[in-house]
């Protein structure tokens, strides 16, 4: 187990290089580029925030992109007070709201932003999980109801034109004022600030995947039953990686809010959320690390392809999802690590067991089959 | 009351569509436990298809159901011998398989036919109303109505009066089992899988005059599809119909109260808590699972 940490750190450690000095150094510290690749690197955090509930606990949260927007807005109400200074935001005026809602009064304070980005997601995903795992909803059915909530969600908040900007989202943000630093979007010190909490984010996935609260995970996603009888109380494990994975979304969210300079709706939508499933099946969703590193090279490929082919980006994406689904279920990760395999010549080494085949859902049949 | 009457009415007519992808989503989820998300892309096939048949040949859409039919369940065919059926042991993927299928459907029809809605004419003589008291009817979704209850009626034959619906119901229940008494689980599977996706080609031909026919239509479908599979229960043909009337009705009767976007919301909640206190549905089939 701790070479398997040993390896990990390594990888961290090459990856960090990359991201702080390769990227930069290749991109000519371009304040344009760095942008698009900080982008990236928000949608990595959010990759991993899902790898952690899905390839560590084996619960397939298809309403990720919940608990990403929460973020997105709260970072987004607050620069939009930032910027409308002491009178209404715009859009309010056009819905005839009279007075700032009272949702809205708190988030003039950065620090109460900054915690509710965190918090709510985290909240709101642990009443989800409370209310699912306590009842030992399982399997497809955790999808399900993650997706049915993603989609009432999205609904309310377009709903809501007076208080979340409706369809066109919350645009025209101030920047953001950190104490003694103005971010600018399109400067050095903004990429660093997102690679650093990229960085963060890897290291507390690393730890946890690690730990032993990581190791009953596994052993939960394994085989929750038998977890239980061995007197772990499954729900309570199940509800507190579901909190720690909606903080981190909400985090990426605050952070994409930052880069892209708006909150739009579209970030509920069901296929951004999809969207997240296939950058951490991509990458590996056993590894955070692996998970982080798929969605940066999606969104890569997506910004150099979708150039290309405006139309047929979305095929190709769809095509090599499928692929990746059928011949690499365990992703880029898995792939290197039945390579590392093969030239060491320590294949079929106990351990190394195939990926979680989601057969927890149907024990009953898996058993009979077996 | 006559707006009660009226609403009911939209919420059957509703339902009726609903039924008709669900049950083709029930099928192959009860049979193989696949989670079909491409499902409303082959609605979306079946509108593309009644409305190339009718730009091409003139035909009717009533006679263009055969066609339809047969067409989307070639491509589901297909696409269970190619994709699905090496993914039966792997239940969770198989949702984002599907998904991966579903853009690549969608992308392909974008591509070829292009992004704009497509304009397909009901039949002719089914245009009008009947009037009862101050109930409108309009005669296609009757029609409609009436067309998806022989669908159930057939399919219910299907599953229960035909030596195809007893060697299906003999692999549900137990796959190994079957197989040692000669049935073809892997045939059987592919047949219910293309009779699924032909049954969701006859729903989108059906209702290309009441939807606008665009690549994305069977994306916000499938959702309530399979809310409707998943309460009616797993792979019960008559726990669907049921639960596409109550989710038919449930949606109308909130429209009424509040709004759509709120009824659909309250919709949604109800379903939410429906699976939590109830995950095997109002109407569980007693297979052993």
């Amino acid at each position: 187990m701790t070479s398997r940490l040993f390896y990990d750190l390594v990888a961290l450690v090459i990856f960090a290089l990359v991201i702080v000095l390769g990227v930069p150094a290749i991109m000519g510290f371009d304040g344009f580029e760095l942008n698009t690749f900080a982008r990236y690197l928000a949608l990595a955090i959010v990759s991993l925030a899902l790898a952690l509930s899905w390839g560590g606990a084996g619960l397939l949260n298809l309403g990720q992109a919940a608990t990403f927007g929460m973020g997105s807005y709260a970072m987004a109400m607050h620069l939009k007070l930032k910027a409308s200074g002491d009178g209404l935001p715009d859009f309010m005026g056009w819905n005839n709201v009279p007075e700032l809602p009272l949702l809205w009064v708190p988030f003039q304070s950065l620090a109460f932003t900054l915690l509710a980005g965190l918090m709510i997601p985290a909240f709101v995903g642990g009443l989800i999980a409370i209310f699912m795992f306590r009842a030992r909803i399982a399997g497809v059915f955790v999808a399900i109801i993650t997706l049915a909530f993603l989609v009432a969600f999205q609904l309310v908040v377009i709903e809501q034109q007076g208080i979340t900007g409706g369809q066109n989202g919350l645009t025209g943000l101030a920047p953001l004022s950190l104490p003694g630093w103005t971010v600018d979007t399109y400067g050095v010190g903004f990429y660093y600030l997102v690679a650093g909490c990229l960085m963060v984010a890897i290291t507390l996935g690393i730890f946890i995947t690690h730990s032993k609260f990581g190791l009953i995970l596994k052993a939960i996603r394994e085989d929750a039953d038998r977890t239980r009888f061995f007197g772990y109380n499954v729900a309570n494990y199940q509800t507190v990686i579901f909190c720690i994975s909606a903080a981190l979304a909400g985090w990426a969210g605050m952070l994409y809010t930052l880069v892209l300079e708006f909150a739009s709706p579209t970030y509920m939508s069901v296929s951004f959320s999809l969207a997240i499933v296939i950058w951490c099946a991509v990458g590996g969703r056993e590894s955070v690390l692996a998970a982080a590193i798929g969605a940066i090279l999606v969104n890569m490929l997506e910004g150099r392809l979708s150039d290309v082919f405006v139309e047929g980006w979305n095929l190709i994406l769809g095509v090599i999802f499928v692929l990746v689904v059928m011949f690499m279920p365990r992703g880029l990760h898995g792939l290197i690590g039945s390579g590392w395999q093969i030239i060491t010549g320590k294949a079929g080494k106990p351990g190394m067991r195939p990926v979680d085949t989601g057969a927890a859902a149907l024990p009953a049949k898996s058993a009979q089959e077996r | 009351m006559d707006a009660i009457l009226n609403q009911i009415f939209a919420g059957l007519s509703m339902a009726s569509i609903l039924l008709m992808i669900a049950l083709g989503l029930a099928i192959i989820y009860g049979a193989m436990g696949v989670i079909n998300l491409a499902h409303g892309e082959f609605v979306m096939l079946g509108a593309y298809a009644a409305w190339a048949i009718q730009t091409y040949t003139g035909m009717s859409i009533i006679m263009a159901l055969p066609f339809v039919f047969v067409a989307v369940a070639l491509v589901g065919w297909l696409i269970e011998k190619i994709i699905v059926q090496r993914l039966y042991h792997r239940p969770l993927d198989t949702i984002l398989a599907t998904w991966g299928i579903g853009i690549i459907l969608q992308q392909t029809v974008r591509l070829l036919v292009g992004a704009e809605s497509r304009f397909v004419k009901g039949p002719e003589f089914l245009s009008g109303n009947t009037q009862i008291g101050g109930l409108i009817m309009s005669n296609y979704r009757l029609f409609v109505i009436f067309f998806s209850l022989a669908v159930l009626a057939g399919t219910w034959a299907l599953m229960t009066r035909t030596e195809f619906g007893m060697k299906l119901r003999a692999v549900i229940q137990n796959r190994q089992i079957s197989e040692c008494y000669g049935i073809e689980a892997k045939n059987i599977y592919s047949v219910t899988f293309a009779y699924g996706a032909g049954l969701a080609g006859i729903a989108g031909a059906l209702i290309t005059p009441l939807f606008s026919t665009i690549p994305t239509m069977g994306t916000g479908l499938v959702v309530d599809a399979f809310l409707v599979v998943i309460v009616g229960g797993l792979g019960s043909i008559l726990g669907a119909a049921s639960a596409a009337v109550l989710i038919g009705e449930a949606t109308a009767l909130f429209s009424m109260l509040f709004n759509d976007t709120l009824g659909r919301i309250a919709v949604l909640a109800g379903i939410i808590v429906l699976i939590r206190f109830r995950p095997r549905g109002l109407f569980p089939s007693n297979t052993r699972r």
